[in-house]
């Protein structure tokens, strides 16, 4: 077969729905578009640790302490699921870790925006982790089977984040005057950030058409943001919270709830290297690699004397 | 930094089911990544048994590239000495989080041969994937180590969404406003 019958035979299974995996044959552009994409989201479940890693010894009961250790093993197993489905395309371990210890590899910028009170962490569970679950829940319908299968696993087990996060926004909301003080200072930290989470309007995507071509995504991110705030905006207003946008509106005629615009100058600024804790957050990364050098050595070392003891 | 060997892990949910591949870890031995599948893989109760195998000894095909390349078959060969590999397919293209099952076992004398007797052998359906590998080169969690490797998280149910009663108390917030 030439290229051009195969990259017909390519999308027409695609069309058919049918995953592409490992092995198969797939444009150089598909596999290179996806090596970005999945390791930029391993890194972001990586990264997103940190935010509320800083939380854990801080916990105002057990319960929420074990709860917050657990959310945040998870992310970190979320990060191996998609190394894994990074690696399943060609690209190493190795290279992608290099890249984002380096500086070179973006993540999420929603995570260089600092966690300041313990109203924050509620705030991520409902908000950060529900917008991610809105985009996840349209890439498990990606193309690629092993980012799709990593999508579902991840999924399946970030309903937990979400659903603690809003039980605590819900209880500090109709609690004291401090605490609905404390959540709805969060909440209006945390809002734009996270309505940028689903990235550049279609029209400004550069990578849009194509990954919606090959099935990588299939839907616009204007279409998974007008859902998220068509879920949350009124929810948000029966706790009695406010949020910092003026011209959020219900529209009666397309039943969405309209939102003003977006300060993407500020997304560039945080993305290129100077938000509030891009800094924090890479030193932050650099030093866990470095404090955990010792325990790579020790078991690299177990496992050369088991296998010097088995000759 | 080097990376470590990377390990295909497989898991059995159930009592009565095949293990099916999760996705990989990497270690430095198999004991080591055994451990790390558990960590990765089980964070919930949903696990009786862990495999994990040497990425390196999994010997793999779509069925795209059955289709346009034979030339990596043997001629079969029942004389030299035969060692037992395992099957795993994939079955299905559904949206589900399927990959490749445990789907049983063929004698042979190569990861090659191994795989065209288990095209012979396991020839029903319409398989995507196919991969063999040979069976020492798994190593499995011990009925022994599953108590004390799964049975912990079973009792953190707070990772569980049903725990959190949210979309029945936002009902009766929103129905009182």
């Amino acid at each position: 077969m030439s290229e051009e019958e195969k990259l017909q035979e390519f999308e027409a299974r695609i069309a058919r729905g049918e995953k592409i995996e490992p092995g198969d044959w797939m444009p150089a552009e598909y596999r290179r578009q996806l090596i970005r994409m999945i390791s930029q989201h391993a890194h972001s479940e990586v990264v997103g640790m940190l935010p509320e890693g800083a939380w854990i010894t801080r916990a105002p009961n057990l319960r929420r302490k074990l709860i917050l250790l657990a959310k945040v093993q998870d992310e970190g197993g979320h990060g191996q699921y998609l190394y894994h489905a990074a690696e399943s395309l060609g690209a190493t371990r190795e290279e992608m870790i290099d890249a984002l210890l380096s500086g070179r590899a973006k993540y999420s910028n929603i995570f260089n925006y600092p966690s300041l009170t313990w109203a924050d962490i509620g705030t991520i569970g409902w908000l950060v982790d529900g917008a991610a679950i809105v985009n996840q829940i349209m890439l498990a319908q990606s193309s690629y089977g092993p980012y799709s299968r990593a999508m579902v696993r991840i999924c399946a087990e970030e309903g937990f984040h979400k659903k603690q996060g809003q039980e605590m926004v819900m209880r500090y909301a109709k609690g004291t005057p401090k605490q609905q003080a404390m959540i709805q200072d969060a909440v209006n930290r945390w809002w734009w950030p996270t309505l940028m989470m689903f990235g550049l309007p279609d029209k400004d995507s550069p990578h849009h058409e194509i990954l919606r071509r090959w099935g990588v995504k299939v839907r616009s991110n204007d279409d998974l943001r007008q859902e998220f705030v068509n879920e949350l905006a009124p929810q948000l207003l029966a706790l009695g919270l406010t949020i910092p946008d003026p011209d959020l509106h219900h529209d009666e005629t397309t039943g969405n709830w309209v939102y003003g615009q977006i300060d993407w100058d500020e997304f560039w600024r945080v993305i290129s290297g100077n938000g509030p804790m891009n800094k924090e957050r890479m030193a932050a990364r650099r030093q866990a690699h470095e404090d955990g050098a010792w325990v790579r050595e020790a078991l690299e070392a177990y496992a050369q004397k088991q296998v010097a003891g088995s000759r | 930094m080097s990376q470590w060997p990377r390990y295909e892990v497989f898991q059995q949910d159930k009592e009565g089911r095949p293990h099916q591949n999760a996705g990989s870890v990497h270690a430095p031995d198999a004991e080591m990544a055994l451990q790390n599948a558990r960590d990765v893989f089980v964070r919930r109760p949903n696990c009786l048994s862990l495999w994990v195998v040497p990425a390196a000894a999994i010997f793999a095909k779509t069925a795209q590239e059955l289709a346009e390349d034979d030339t990596w078959q043997e001629e079969l060969d029942s004389n030299t000495d035969q060692e037992t590999y395992y099957v795993f397919q994939k079955q299905s293209q559904r949206r589900a989080m399927t990959y490749v099952t445990h789907v049983g076992e063929v004698e042979a004398s190569s990861p090659a041969q191994a795989l065209q007797r288990a095209l012979q052998k396991y020839k029903g359906g319409t398989p995507y994937v196919w991969w063999v590998c040979p069976a020492r080169a798994i190593f499995r969690s011990e009925t022994a180590d599953v108590e004390s490797m799964f049975a912990p998280a079973h009792d953190k149910t707070f990772r569980m969404p049903n725990e959190y009663r949210v979309v029945a108390q936002m009902y009766e917030i929103r129905q009182g406003e």
